[in-house]
């Protein structure tokens, strides 16, 4: 039952941050525009890590990459590798203050930049790179009301 | 220890897994077209999320229209009815000229004339990949939208349809990295290639050699090479103009006229080609 309600909260979750994903922005601020869908997953991973895992965080990728438009692939690598890397720390990320979740999660997504620049210049297009600490920053500000909104849709126990 | 170790390495086949098959799907979205029906049904169910989206937009616009005072609305609409008396005016000369444009085609034997209509179409959606630019709009075939379709806004070429559905379509944008057309200075006829680089408000000119006359501020418009763009819409400014010394080509940086990222009521661009003289008169 616990488990039925997770999976709609993730579903929720995961339709907010398309929704986000999908709002127009100005020229100047779209490319700053943090990645809500990666931003949910981990926050999901982080809070919930025997239920969600590399597999999830792919599909999402693969969702991401067929609503973005990007090549199939290009997305689930990357969620994947982050899922990776967060699996790999989830048993004591939990235990993290939110300032100490935030440093962890602007690493990976420093990781996760530096690695779609990469494929992007494999492909011979516009990397944006030089987009990437605004990105960083405004990712780093948006996690906490992700990280706290994912801790909100877990079920209470006791 | 023995646990950490087998979770440790179930991760690392999964992850391995995954990679194999994201690299599978990479390649083969590079040689086929077989993902086009998966981005369209993603296309058609994420819809109704567009709609939501542009609630912020809409307020926005729905508030700033609400609370303009009516001193405003009354000078706004006094400028308006001058520019279009204004407008008329020269429609009437651009008339007479494009009757005489026709006639001098007739005489140099031109077998095809140029018709365009247009139809006013909204966008509903931009793309939420920064470095992919297109844009959805609310007309498709319904409306006769066909890929290949030019789209203007009230100061320049945007882009073409590159995607038609039932009741939208989408169009990808002269400032995508994957989009070039055909341009000519307007000053002196200079052909060139102007190049999307996945910035709104920069175009590249290609293939100009340093030996060119081409000027800081030369307008360029489409040259109608390639057939897929009709020729004399605006397409950007020079802003500026590098030589690197051992190039061949010149650096150019072209700042778009349409207004990329902000215009919302764009033109769809019909063109009949009419070979008929009746066509002249």
């Amino acid at each position: 039952m616990e488990s039925d309600n997770r999976g709609i909260a993730v579903c929720l979750t995961l339709i907010l941050a398309v929704v986000l994903s999908l709002m127009p922005l100005s020229g100047d601020w779209i490319v700053w525009k943090p990645n809500f869908l990666l931003l949910t997953v981990m926050a999901w991973i982080m809070r919930w890590p025997n239920g969600l895992g590399i597999i999830f965080a792919a599909s999402v990728g693969l969702l991401a990459d067929l609503l973005l438009r990007t090549s199939p692939g290009h997305s689930m690598i990357v969620f994947a590798l982050c899922a990776g890397a967060l699996s790999l720390v989830s048993r004591w990320a939990k235990y993290l203050s939110m300032l100490q979740r935030t440093m962890l999660m602007a690493l990976i997504i420093t990781l996760v930049a530096v690695l779609e620049a990469s494929i992007f210049m494999a492909y011979g297009r516009p990397s944006g790179i030089e987009h990437l600490p605004m990105k960083i920053l405004l990712s780093m500000l948006v996690w906490p009301f992700i990280d706290l909104l994912i801790a909100r849709s877990q079920p209470r126990r006791g | 220890m023995a646990n950490v170790f087998n979770r440790s390495s179930t991760l690392l086949r999964k992850l391995l897994a995954v990679t194999l098959l994201a690299v599978l799907l990479m390649i083969v979205d590079n040689f086929t077209p077989w993902f086009k029906p998966a981005y369209s049904a993603v296309d058609n169910l994420v819809r109704p999320l567009y709609w939501i989206a542009n609630i912020p937009l809409r307020v926005q616009e729905w508030s700033a229209n609400s609370v303009t005072p009516r001193s405003e609305i009354e000078s706004d609409n006094l400028r308006l009815t001058k520019e279009s008396l204004i407008y008329h005016g020269q429609l009437q000369r651009m008339s007479d000229l494009a009757a005489e444009n026709m006639r001098l085609r007739r005489l140099l034997n031109a077998t095809e004339l140029l018709q365009d209509s247009v139809l006013v179409t909204e966008v509903i959606g931009v793309s939420a990949n920064p470095l992919r630019h297109t844009l959805t709009i609310d007309r498709g075939t319904t409306d006769d939208v066909f890929v290949g379709q030019p789209l203007l806004d009230a100061e320049g070429l945007m882009g073409q349809i590159i995607e038609v559905h039932k009741g939208h379509s989408t169009a990808l944008l002269i400032t995508d990295s994957n989009h070039a057309l055909p341009v000519q200075v307007l000053r002196n006829g200079l052909r060139s290639i102007a190049e999307g680089r996945a910035d709104y408000n920069r175009l590249n000119l290609k293939f100009v050699s340093p030996t060119a006359d081409i000027r800081e501020g030369d307008k360029l418009v489409s040259s109608g090479l390639g057939g897929l763009y009709p020729a004399g819409y605006p397409v950007g400014t020079v802003l500026s103009i590098v030589r690197k010394p051992g190039d061949n080509f010149l650096e150019i940086d072209i700042d778009p006229s349409a207004e990329i990222d902000r215009s919302r009521h764009l033109l769809l661009l019909y063109t009949s080609r009419d070979s008929s003289a009746d066509a002249v008169e």
